[in-house]
């Protein structure tokens, strides 16, 4: 803690959620996490509408990008569909579309990105994610989803520079 | 381990909010959540809903995510943190975010919440966040500056009595 942080008050509730349970959560176990993925799996068949639903997003922003440039509501509105495309891309069994999408992310997160990414390596994120589908590639195993992948991600590092 | 592959029974005593915009998302956690044997949980779209939500039930535990229009995750923490304001200031909240970047992590653990989990998500990732909140929640830490829990996470896995319960005798 630094100094201009004091003073500094420390409290600690009652543990209500413990009592509440009845005592500690045990570990996991196997056959809780298989129900788990079980009942993720019963919504599999879903997976591909709302894939599809999610990239069409992201394609609209696109096309309201390329004729209206990344400014203002246009670039914050791609950033979105790029960023939940990062997080949902691996639980729809593409993985290679997080992959995409995380790159597409890092390259227009802020307004002065935006300003300073040039459309076309945007419009590459969207066009390789619509083809990761349509060819049916779910991971870098694939050798041309890998490489493409790493295109893109090396074109963004030296645009924006590593992130943390 | 819990018997048979059987679930924690008490957590189907606990009440869940998850707050998503993206309804799909909403339902794959519920999935996940039912799995784990919880029962009531409740789900907003977005922060605002979330928020009049907490003013009128009793929630446990709110999982949130953080890029959300027009109020976003982390500003409705901030709010639930302030204690003027919140009607829950030590909700334990876990942040579900595709944010993975360390500098997200330190920003949301600023913002006031108690653990922090990327998208996509794996089951057992979302259990161990509710066996930490459950089994060795954090004090909670008031500064001029801060009102949270206490952003340091202790290295000790004491947890008290019940951690000799099933200690092996010593002779």
């Amino acid at each position: 803690m630094t100094q201009r942080e004091r003073p500094i008050e420390i409290i600690t509730p009652p543990n209500m959620l413990k009592a509440k349970v009845g005592g500690p959560l045990p570990a996991a176990n196997e056959a809780m996490m298989a129900r788990a993925e079980a009942a993720v799996g019963d919504l599999r068949q879903n997976f591909k509408a709302w894939l599809e639903e999610e990239v069409g997003k992201l394609e609209a922003a696109m096309r309201t990008a390329r004729a209206q440039g990344l400014e203002g509501e246009t670039g914050e509105a791609l950033f979105t569909c790029a960023h939940d495309l990062r997080g949902l891309g691996s639980t729809y069994e593409f993985p290679i579309i997080t992959r995409i999408a995380a790159s597409l992310s890092k390259l227009i997160e802020t307004p002065q990105q935006r300003a300073a990414a040039p459309v076309a390596l945007v419009d590459a994120h969207v066009g390789a994610i619509r083809a990761a589908i349509l060819q049916n590639i779910r991971d870098d195993t694939d050798p041309i989803g890998k490489a493409l992948a790493e295109e893109l991600e090396t074109r963004v590092t030296k645009l924006v520079g590593e992130r943390g | 381990m819990i018997a048979n592959g059987a679930t924690p029974a008490g957590l189907g005593k606990l009440r869940i909010a998850v707050v998503d915009d993206n309804a799909a998302m909403r339902g794959i956690v519920r999935s996940v959540l039912g799995a784990f044997g919880v029962i009531h949980v409740h789900e907003a779209s977005d922060a605002e809903t979330a928020l009049h939500m907490l003013r009128g039930e009793k929630i446990d535990i709110l999982i949130c995510d953080w890029k959300m229009k027009p109020m976003d995750g982390l500003t409705l923490v901030r709010t639930l943190r302030d204690p003027e304001e919140s009607p829950c200031p030590l909700l334990p909240i876990i942040m579900l975010t595709a944010y993975a970047e360390p500098s997200k992590v330190k920003e949301a653990r600023d913002a006031g919440v108690t653990e922090f989990l990327v998208k996509p998500f794996a089951a057992d990732g979302l259990y161990r966040r509710l066996q930490m909140i459950v089994n060795r929640p954090r004090p909670f830490v008031r500064t001029k500056a801060f009102f949270g829990p206490d952003r340091r996470r202790l290295a000790s896995g004491y947890q008290g009595p019940e951690r000799r319960d099933d200690a092996a005798p010593l002779s």
